[in-house]
């Protein structure tokens, strides 16, 4: 078991704020290294000076006993190392093989050497076990299948050092089991791979050995066998935690605050009945497509359906309107945070302020009260103990994925809502800040409000709803009201037409 | 619109020639003009630079860009940079109107060319007239008819390009070329009016169908030269395009003259055409504001008449050189 | 670890020592106004002209116009949009008002033109004579102008076309129909209170000999006018709606991303419609301001580049072309800066070949300033 590369010492500093202190890490070859840690906790920098994208402050990094100093990417790529990036670096107007060879195209006589880069680019995708034409469209494909030909780039220059940035993000579970294959069989073709990710789950299963980062500074790190869980989040966290969900508090009252009846829109949903009451959380669990999110929509009064009816408090709502349903005390964190939960170049006052303007709206010109208003969202912004310096002059963007949540239901509570909906609220965000998250879920309900918490992480659901419904394929395939759930129960309500199939 | 283009080379010309003008000293004139992004602009801003140097008196020039409201800032800005006096070539009358009451109001001569302003009253306003000069030209143009009739016994069937009557300068040549062919009812078929709007595209369409409708036109007047080559586009292929003295020669004339139509002339298609006089124009503007500046007076108010003159194939040796398309001929303007 | 401190902590105090004041002034919310103001004494020295009283003034009156004009494009920019159909509604709002109140026209100019004999005669306009001629002139040129922006805000916010075409579409359409209404020609004639609102003065200022039996006209500069009080206050009434109120936090929302705006309950189809409907009703004032300093109605006004320098002068000012970002104190700073830039190449007597390319460089320049300021704004590091 020879050591590939070896940080020593390793610091890295932007504008004297330390975002890596002393790391000194050795990576085994032909061994998988998961790479955990919180946001922030220097993951990414780590990886980026690994790869050439900026250069440490401090310290060295020997491949195979040599000093390696990459001075880029690309020189980096010459070392044998490829870097996976979270956000995929895939052009979706080109075909799988163009992409593939975007940065190399083979030439021939002055032009590209189309026959030999399809070649190529098959046997590519066949070692990868991925049966598509060298020449579909990328625009074409399915997440998974995308992730594989970026491995499929990444593997054209014979790598001997495979990075992935947290790759199961976008991808459903039979997506990931399959990465997981390609992963192993690299492993086992000798390759060396680290493999970053905030799912403890998959660093457990899939790594050899593992190491954990916590604020800049390497915390632990071993063979895999070695480290269980808790362990891990401890170290992640840098404090125990007994367990990774909150206690429930909060007990569920009697009166409904939302009643939707036989809700329907042909070819996404048919006949849903669903019930939240006050101070009780619903899970609304499914695979993806099973139309958890597109219910939710339609509640909240963004998509259109056929017809059903919505109460919200015993009020009959009609129309197709977000304003209306705010009026009446709905809230919606969207499952894309990003797109339509925050504006991100926007600061996180103004943010927080959006949905209460009114409330602050004086004279006829509505001017706001702006002191006001900032004073208050300042407020929610200590009470959810959001991490940022300056509310009114940090952006969204600027703040970490927990934080970013943190933001989008602050925005909501400032109206007191209640009924909140929460579509994959702990997407993205590392394991402190799901606590977090699971307790401010628990706060709502104590205080009132009937949570209706969506999600695809079967063991959140169980571990913080009173009731849980299934969906799948547009219905409702199964309603459990009995703590404690019993996962195998769940799991075989969401895949029923699957498995009958 | 290329009519309008016409001024400033004039007014360069003009400088250029050396125009026997008033004794200046250190004099600053702003020399605004609508726009000159044409192939005039050349040889009208060599001239103007040239002048400048000869004379003493330095010309500030400001291109308004077919923009009123831009011109009237420039000239503001004149104004402010202490000229002794404006010249201006207007986006159109209204604007020129109010330029001329923004200059005499602070007390800045103003003297206007090329196209008049719609209220004469103020300003020094040197104005072409166009009936006349349209009638000169087709007057001599007659007199070739009438003696063409002498020989066949066969009346003439005219022509004529109008252009956008919307501008009155389009008007009064309509004018003056219908004064003659009242004036001669017995040599003269009723005229056939073709509409160009100004526009080449437009004028190239109209023709066409006018030609093929009265194949035996045999008498043309275009209201400008710039058309010659669209009028040469329709008549070549009828082999109507021919030179003085040959069988099926179509008398032709125009106005403006241009390079095109000096050279025309000089090769015999073309029989005369009407010139506005911009070298007396030009002069005329120079000499009216320079005597104002040099008597103190600051709103200076006059309409001078351009009466123009008919450039023919008679007096091209005389007065060749007082027009401005065969200046740039000279200059080997076409062969550019 | 204390290696690592001491060696990077002084390089940091260094750079920052260095850095700090030119930092300040680039990430500076005035920083196009220090850049005018740099640029005018840079040239000050070549440019004596400059400072002199009259052309100060009328820097300061070319300045009018085009700010009722950017303002409105401020807001339309802020909401991720553009409205190139503002030159239209120039044109046709000065062609519509001067019909209506015109007191006298030329049969020989207008006679073609479709509104003779309906809207205007040999008498003037339909509203001439009468007392109330300019304020209802100006109200029914306003109704036309409002309801050009109506129209473009409907076909973005519910039909959601592209803002870029509809109001591309508008500039076309509309320019042609002012141009049909009067067949080209202008409409002159306009009442004397019209006109005073392009270019009356409230105070001038005279600063020759106090002994002067009679002073000269070109003496007496006008510093505060009726275009200035218009302008401004259509400036500062849209720099409060944009800065203070519940509308403008929802532009800068809708601005900022549509989507999210919307789900966080803002009215994103109202507030865009609104948006346009404001910036037609901006470009009507523009309109009067430019039609009234002109004396006539003019269906070309507002053609050939005058977009490009509204939309110029807004975005230099600091409005961002992708929405989310815009102040209209920004447009101000940029407006100024424009007009200087003009002023200054007329006062260098330049060639007209070497203008517009000076022009392009000297905005070149100012936008590459621009651009490394938001790369620090951004906070790009290394």
């Amino acid at each position: 078991m020879s050591i590939l590369l070896e940080t020593r010492g390793l610091t890295k500093s932007f504008f004297g704020v330390p975002a890596l202190r002393d790391v000194s890490l050795t990576i085994h070859e032909g061994r998988i290294l998961g790479l955990i840690g919180e946001n922030g906790a220097g993951k990414s920098t780590l990886m980026n000076v690994v790869d050439g994208v900026f250069p440490a402050t401090d310290g060295s990094m020997f491949l195979r006993g040599l000093p390696y100093q990459p001075r880029s990417p690309a020189d980096a790529t010459g070392h044998g190392i490829a870097f996976i990036h979270q956000e995929l670096n895939l052009f979706s107007n080109l075909t799988v093989a163009e992409n593939i060879f975007v940065d190399a195209f083979p030439m021939r006589a002055g032009f590209i050497d189309r026959r030999s880069m399809r070649r190529e680019t098959e046997r590519l995708l066949a070692s990868l076990d991925l049966e598509i034409a060298p020449d579909t469209l990328l625009d074409r494909l399915a997440p998974g299948e995308r992730q594989l030909v970026e491995i499929a780039k990444a593997l054209r220059s014979n790598p001997q050092l495979i990075i992935f940035d947290e790759p199961t993000s976008s991808l459903t579970a039979r997506e990931t089991e399959r990465l997981f294959e390609v992963i192993r069989r690299l492993r086992d073709e000798g390759k060396t791979l680290i493999y970053i990710s905030h799912m403890l789950s998959d660093v457990r299963a899939l790594s050899d050995d593992i190491a954990v980062l916590r604020d800049g500074e390497l915390v632990g790190s071993g063979p895999a066998e070695e480290l269980d869980t808790s362990r891990m989040i401890e170290l992640m966290i840098g404090r125990e935690l007994a367990q990774l969900y909150p206690p429930k508090t909060a007990a569920p009252g009697r009166d409904p605050v939302l009643r939707v009846a036989a809700m329907t829109q042909p070819g996404v949903v048919q006949d849903v009945d669903l019930e939240v009451r006050a101070g009780e959380i619903v899970g609304l669990f499914g695979l993806m497509g099973a139309g958890r999110t597109e219910l939710a929509r339609m509640v909240f009064g963004l998509d259109e359906f056929a017809h059903g009816e919505i109460r919200i408090g015993g009020t009959l709502l009609r129309g197709q309107s977000p304003t209306d349903r705010i009026e009446h005390g709905m809230a919606f964190v969207t499952e894309n945070r990003r797109e339509e939960g925050l504006l991100m170049e926007s600061t996180i006052a103004d943010n927080i302020a959006l949905v209460s303007l009114a409330s602050y709206a004086r004279t006829i010109l509505r001017f706001v009260d702006a002191p006001k208003l900032s004073a208050v969202a300042q407020q929610m912004a200590d009470d959810l103990q959001i991490k940022a310096h300056d509310i009114g002059g940090q952006p969204a963007k600027s703040l970490s994925g927990g934080n970013q949540q943190k933001v989008v239901i602050g925005k909501w509570l400032m109206r007191q809502p209640k009924l909140f909906v929460l579509d994959e609220p702990t997407r993205g965000v590392d394991v402190g800040a799901k606590y977090e998250i699971y307790s401010l879920m628990d706060r709502l309900a104590r205080e009132g409000s009937g949570v209706l918490f969506i999600s695809s992480e079967v063991e959140e659901l169980m571990a913080m709803c009173d009731r849980i419904l299934v969906m799948n394929r547009g219905e409702v395939s199964g309603e459990f009201g009995e703590r404690p759930f019993k996962q195998d129960q769940l799991l075989r309500a969401a895949f029923r037409e699957d498995l009958a199939a | 619109m290329r009519v309008v283009h016409l001024g400033a080379v004039a007014m360069a010309s003009a400088l250029f020639v050396g125009v026997s003008g008033s004794s200046a000293q250190a004099q600053t004139i702003c020399f605004a003009f609508q726009d000159l992004e044409t192939e005039f602009w050349v040889a009208g801003h060599k001239a103007i630079t040239t002048t400048l140097e000869e004379k003493g008196v330095r010309v500030i020039e400001r291109n308004g860009n077919e923009d009123a409201n831009r011109q009237l800032e420039q000239v503001r800005d004149c104004i402010a940079q202490g000229v002794d006096g404006v010249i201006i070539i207007p986006q159109d009358g209204e604007s020129a109107v109010t330029i001329v009451k923004e200059s005499q109001e602070n007390d800045v001569p103003i003297a206007v060319f090329n196209r008049p302003p719609s209220d004469l009253s103020r300003g020094l306003v040197v104005v072409a007239d166009n009936e006349t000069i349209a009638q000169q030209a087709v007057e001599f143009m007659a007199q070739k008819a009438i003696a063409r009739f002498e020989v066949t016994g066969e009346k003439a069937t005219p022509l004529i390009m109008v252009g956008d009557l919307g501008d009155p300068n389009a008007v009064g040549r309509r004018d003056g070329f219908f004064n003659v062919m009242e004036k001669y009812p017995q040599y003269f078929n009723d005229p056939i009016e073709v509409s160009t709007e100004w526009d080449a595209a437009t004028a190239l369409a109209n023709l066409e169908a006018a030609v093929t409708a009265n194949p035996d036109v045999d008498f043309l007047f275009t209201s400008s030269d710039f058309l010659f080559p669209t009028i040469r586009s329709v008549l070549e292929p009828r082999g109507k395009w021919l030179p003085a003295g040959q069988e099926g020669h179509v008398i032709m004339g125009g106005l403006d003259g241009d390079a095109t139509a000096c050279q025309l002339i000089k090769d015999g298609f073309v029989t005369a055409t009407g010139v506005q006089d911009l070298f007396f124009e030009a002069e005329a503007a120079m000499d009216a504001i320079l005597t104002a500046i040099d008597a103190g007076e600051t709103q200076p108010n006059q309409v001078i008449e351009d009466p123009g003159f008919a450039l023919t194939a008679a007096n091209l040796d005389v007065r060749e050189m007082d027009m401005w398309g065969c200046v740039l001929l000279a200059e080997g303007f076409l062969d550019q | 670890m204390s290696t690592i401190e001491s060696g990077s902590a002084p390089a940091q105090v260094g750079s920052k020592g260095w850095a700090s004041p030119v930092r300040r002034v680039l990430l500076s919310e005035y920083f196009v106004l220090y850049l005018t103001i740099v640029y005018f004494l840079i040239l000050l020295p070549f440019l004596p002209t400059l400072s002199n009283p009259q052309n100060l003034s009328n820097v300061l009156s070319n300045m009018w116009p085009l700010l009722a004009v950017a303002v409105g494009q401020t807001l339309v920019l802020t909401i991720a949009g553009i409205d190139l159909s503002q030159g239209s509604v120039i044109g046709l709002t000065s062609v519509v008002g001067a019909a209506l109140i015109a007191t006298a026209a030329s049969s020989d100019v207008l006679s073609n033109s479709v509104l003779w004999g309906l809207v205007i005669t040999e008498q003037g306009g339909l509203f001439a004579g009468k007392s109330w001629a300019v304020p209802a002139g100006i109200v029914a040129m306003l109704l036309v102008g409002a309801l050009i922006g109506l129209i473009n805000g409907i076909a973005v916010a519910l039909l959601r076309m592209p803002p870029f075409m509809v109001t591309l579409v508008g500039l076309i359409a509309f320019g042609a129909f002012a141009i049909f209404l009067t067949q080209s020609e202008n409409i002159r004639n306009l009442p004397d209170a019209y006109i005073a609102l392009g270019k009356g003065d409230i105070v001038s200022v005279y600063l020759g000999e106090q002994s002067t039996p009679q002073i000269p006209r070109r003496q007496i500069y006008s510093f505060i006018t009726y275009p200035m009080i218009i302008s401004i206050t259509l400036a500062v009434f849209a720099h409060f709606l944009l800065s203070r109120t519940m509308f403008g936090r929802h532009v800068y929302a809708v601005g900022a991303n549509r989507r999210a705006a919307e789900i966080s309950g803002v009215p994103a189809k109202r507030i865009i419609i609104q948006v346009f409907v404001f910036s037609a009703v901006c470009a009507t004032i523009g309109g009067i301001l430019f039609s009234a300093r002109l004396e006539a109605g003019r269906p070309t006004l507002g053609e050939g580049t005058f977009l490009l320098d509204v939309i110029g002068a807004t975005v230099i000012g600091g409005t961002s072309l992708f929405g989310g970002k815009g102040k209209i104190v920004w447009t101000f700073f940029g407006v100024l800066f424009f007009v200087l830039l003009s002023n200054t190449l007329n006062l260098m007597n330049l060639s007209s070949f070497h203008i517009d390319m000076v022009k392009g460089s000297v905005i070149l320049a100012a936008a590459l300033l621009d651009v490394t300021r938001r790369r620090l704004l951004a906070g790009g590091l290394a």
